[in-house]
């Protein structure tokens, strides 16, 4: 069906396999909890107020939920890429001037309230994320369903 | 060829959100998220206990009350094969003391006394349940059992112990928690005393292995 892969064909599966994996388990972890704990983490951010971060903490799981499972499955592979990658610039911007602000902040909320690495960690992690979204982006056609439409 | 293609992805894409969303709604539902623990004050029994009860209580419900002293009793006959995590569900619509009642409670425990303090309100929550000022029962009661009660007073009203029973109605909401009792005995439902009973029988073999 894709035919002979080459290296950039597996970078950007693997790419969108765990860009789209992270996505899935995070948003399922928070879509499985009361929206109120994801709320509070968001708050502690102080960007949002605590109508806005309830209002966030309602839509966002399901969020990246949805493009987690798109990307993984290849479904308009390159927009299902944009929008993690545009989601994951917004997390990194909240974590980045949380970080900057030195906010007292024990839990990111970004996979559920028992999860408590640093923000300098979870900044980190997210620029690994985002390289491996634009890999995806750029490269993940490969075993998608946007491949097998094609065939059809 | 292409608004087919688009078409055709665009369908698979509608799948697979619909799909998703059922879903998560059912594993809801059927409580197959992972479970908040408790604070250790409220958390009775081994962590490895094969028997794990949530319970989802209001503390000016007749019901919770009779199922409190079922709970104390299982505690006793089963011991470390038991371990009960104590939620706050209370019913703010009848009951209004009820979430004054269950931050005393938690900052009881923060000193040491939610099990003492709590039986006293389940005891007498006719005296306390419909007061139309707020009770002096939680004053009387933090005296009685030596708490500090200025300090009991600052943390009923401190932001964290709010948002700690806001996250347990929270989630009781989201697991579709409508009345109570509701008990969640190794991730099954079970409304009131006798439904309790009948879960924990299910996994009486369970309890018996592990009784000292």
């Amino acid at each position: 069906m894709n035919g002979k892969l080459e290296p950039k064909d597996i970078l950007g599966l693997i790419a969108r396999l765990a860009v789209g994996g992270v996505f899935i388990y995070a948003g399922l972890l928070k879509a499985l909890a009361p929206a109120e704990e994801f709320g509070y983490a968001i708050e502690s951010y102080k960007v949002f107020n605590a109508q806005l971060s309830l209002w966030a903490a309602y839509t966002a799981p399901w969020l990246e939920l949805y493009a987690g499972l798109l990307l993984a499955a290849g479904v308009f592979t390159r927009l299902s890429a944009a929008f993690s990658g545009v989601m994951l610039l917004f997390f990194e911007a909240m974590l980045g001037q949380a970080w900057l602000r030195g906010l007292p902040i024990t839990s990111c909320g970004c996979f559920g309230s028992g999860y408590g690495n640093s923000l300098a960690h979870e900044f980190t992690q997210n620029l690994v994320f985002l390289a491996l979204a634009w890999a995806a982006f750029k490269y993940g056609s490969a075993y998608s369903a946007d491949k097998a439409v094609e065939t059809l | 060829m292409t608004d087919r293609k688009n078409a055709r992805l665009a369908a698979l894409a509608g799948i697979i959100i619909f799909v998703s969303t059922i879903a998560v709604l059912l594993a809801r539902q059927f409580n197959l998220g992972p479970e908040r623990p408790a604070p250790d004050f409220r958390t009775f029994g081994p962590k490895t206990a094969p028997v794990q009860i949530y319970e989802y209580t209001d503390f000016a419900c007749p019901a919770c009350r009779h199922a409190a002293a079922k709970v104390d009793e299982m505690i006793k006959i089963f011991g470390p094969g038991l371990r009960v995590s104590f939620k706050h569900y209370p019913l703010l619509r009848i009951h209004p003391w009820s979430f004054h009642a269950a931050a005393y409670a938690d900052c009881a425990g923060e000193q040491g006394k939610f099990r003492e303090y709590a039986a006293l309100l389940f005891e007498t929550q006719e005296k306390w349940g419909q007061a139309k000022e707020k009770p002096k029962e939680f004053e009387t009661y933090a005296a009685r059992l030596k708490l500090d009660w200025p300090k009991m007073q600052a943390c009923s009203e401190a932001p964290e112990t709010h948002k700690r029973l806001k996250l347990d109605m929270a989630e009781a909401d989201l697991k579709g928690v409508n009345a109570t009792p509701t008990f969640f005995v190794n991730g099954k439902r079970a409304v009131g005393a006798g439904q309790l009973v009948d879960q924990a029988r299910k996994f009486d073999n369970l309890l018996r292995a592990a009784k000292p």
